[in-house]
């Protein structure tokens, strides 16, 4: 695929919009792409690394996927400008329901660089405002830097039809920051709407979906109502590469996407 | 009446595979390591081996194997799948143990995404397996329900002769029979009878073991922690396992050109589930151990109906600190209720 554009959205993260060179494999992730799937991204001589397809399955012109500069795979994909040609293996993995969630009130929780499969959700469900009720999107970072789609942040922020609650983890504040200090959980149990005919997203890293599950639990929130995904490391994403199952599930075949109830199933040692 | 291959008759029927265009692959010695070789002669072939140290594994399920090569130009890359050579095999010399550990393994490729590679080596492959009439004390197939003379993944099973003049051949495939087809005139059709086959003990209960290991209770228990204690991680057993199937895929080359592969890896390495922040879901020894058991006689059957174990016993026969499925299932199959 081809870099279109590529984007700093945080020290060391980055997003690239990747477009298709080839018609037919457009065509093959037109028919196959829902919200909450996943891809293989490569660079030729330095390997794939597994990130979810953070662009919306409303809007499948192109690809766009966010990640942290951290290892080999990601440190050149960082280093890649407009005109570059990377690889993409996918959409692999399952799907948020979305068609469920139609007439129901979305709350939307993310943690850190977790935001992006969240976002895809987001932007999927906000591509079509008329079909959801009340939208609420609570969004944690450890400091302000490190909080990722800025503009979109501000966008959401400016819709009367979303309610944006942003907060950093004490200490990561500036001295003009204007939103909440605290972690994702404490701060989601003050702003969290009615959990009646609320659907949770929730997106993070495995200590903070810990937290935020007993805090979604203790706000009356029923287990089978919220979402969340589980990005396992991965190197086929097709079943056969042995290492991304909890307990018997593997996470690339029926995964990334599962229920709370779904994960509180799971052998949580092997999580 | 049955068909019998003579001693004798070996190198002619070697001599007539390779005319029908199959290359001949069996159990040799060389450096000092038993394993699967392509052989010139029957002299070259260790027959008298209970088992090589290797497993047919490494003819279908490489130990690296080329995927892609690669070639960047100015705004172009140029991919070229890889695909392993057409070329016909014979295997002579099987162990029903390895035989059934490529049966176990085809739904594991065969599963939503056929891999081409292992299918079209299976394709172009007849295996021919010698029932077992010697056996040592690291042998366990009969304790996963397969057993000296087990058919399953063999294309032709040899029962040896009691008066060691050579064996006699049974078809089981079609494959098997097209095979045969070309060496009927070095068999004889005779009366013969046949050696009888190893005595393998039953060394553990593994329906009791499956029991136990499907109790979600049992899943933190200290027992993971005290058989695992003396686990180096080195990955032997699961390099040397004939079902074993993780692996890794790499790239070997420059920013230029070069080959994406698939590489052996092993659910014994720290590395093999790390996730780049730093957590690691299986982040010991012992949470390991408990995945490669689990998975074999637990996710494995959920998903295929089948144990991930043919019984072959090389994890203990090869473990350079004495451990192994045996020990593990017997202990499992001592404790549980």
């Amino acid at each position: 695929m081809r870099v279109v554009s590529k984007r700093e959205e945080a020290p060391g993260v980055r997003t690239l919009k990747l477009e298709f060179l080839n018609q037919e494999h457009h065509e093959f992730f037109r028919n196959h792409y829902q919200t909450g799937m996943f891809g293989l991204y490569g660079i030729f001589g330095e390997g794939e690394s597994t990130f979810c397809v953070a662009s919306p399955e409303t809007r499948k012109d192109y690809i766009e996927c966010t990640f942290r500069q951290s290892g080999r795979v990601t440190s050149t994909l960082a280093a890649v400008d407009a005109g570059d040609i990377v690889t993409f293996r996918g959409p692999y993995g399952n799907r948020f329901p979305i068609e469920e969630f139609e007439g129901k009130n979305l709350l939307f929780i993310a943690g850190g660089i977790a935001l992006p499969p969240t976002r895809s959700v987001i932007w999927s469900c906000l591509d079509r405002r008329d079909r959801y009720r009340d939208v609420t999107i609570v969004y944690g970072a450890r400091t302000v830097a490190d909080l990722v789609y800025k503009n979109e942040l501000d966008e959401w922020k400016q819709r009367d039809d979303v309610n944006l609650v942003l907060t950093v983890d004490p200490g990561g504040e500036t001295p003009d920051w204007q939103d909440h200090v605290g972690f994702v959980p404490s701060v989601l149990e003050k702003v969290a709407p009615s959990p009646d005919n609320t659907i949770a997203v929730l997106c993070g890293p495995p200590i903070m979906i810990k937290f935020t599950l007993n805090a979604l639990e203790k706000l009356g929130f029923s287990a089978d109502n919220v979402y969340t995904t589980l990005e396992n490391r991965m190197k086929c994403g097709i079943g056969k590469c042995g290492r991304c199952n909890v307990g018997s599930v593997y996470i690339c075949k029926e995964g990334p996407v599962f229920t709370a109830s779904e994960v509180q199933a799971m052998p949580q040692q092997d999580l | 009446m049955t068909r019998i291959l003579l001693n004798s008759r070996l190198d002619d029927c070697l001599s007539a595979w390779r005319s029908a265009g199959y290359r001949v692959i069996a159990p040799s010695r060389s450096n000092n390591l038993t394993s699967f070789d392509e052989v010139a002669s029957a002299a070259d072939m260790a027959l008298d081996l209970v088992l090589p140290e290797r497993t047919i594994k490494d003819h279908f399920f490489p130990q690296t194997e080329p995927l892609v090569r690669y070639e960047i130009k100015k705004q172009q890359i140029d991919t070229e799948e890889m695909l392993p050579p057409d070329d016909k095999r014979v295997f002579f010399g099987v162990r029903p143990c390895d035989a059934a550990g490529l049966d176990i393994d085809d739904p594991l490729f065969g599963w939503d995404y056929k891999d081409q590679y292992w299918f079209k080596r299976r394709e172009n492959s007849v295996i021919v397996t010698i029932a077992c009439t010697k056996a040592d004390p690291f042998c366990m197939c009969t304790s996963v329900n397969l057993g000296p003379d087990n058919p399953k993944g063999s294309d032709i099973m040899l029962h040896p002769l009691k008066d060691g003049r050579g064996w006699q051949m049974v078809t089981l495939t079609d494959r098997g029979k097209a095979l045969l087809e070309t060496v009927v005139p070095m068999l004889q059709e005779d009366a013969a009878e046949t050696a009888s086959l190893a005595n393998v003990p039953v060394k553990f209960d593994v329906e009791k073991a499956m029991t136990w290991l499907a109790d979600p209770a049992n899943f933190e228990s200290h027992f993971w922690k005290e058989i695992s204690q003396r686990c180096i991680g080195c990955g032997s057993c699961t390099f040397l396992c004939p079902t074993c199937h993780c692996f890794d895929i790499q790239d070997e080359g420059d920013t230029y050109s070069g080959i994406r592969r698939k590489n052996w890896d092993s659910c014994s390495f720290a590395m093999f589930t790390m996730h780049t922040s730093g957590h690691n879901p299986r982040n010991t020894q012992s949470m390991r151990w408990r995945q490669r058991i689990m998975h074999k006689f637990n996710y494995y059957r959920g998903k295929f109906g089948v144990n991930s174990c043919s019984g072959c016993g090389r994890c203990t026969r090869q473990c350079p600190v004495d451990m192994g499925i045996t020990e593990t299932l017997q202990e499992i199959t001592n404790t549980a209720k």
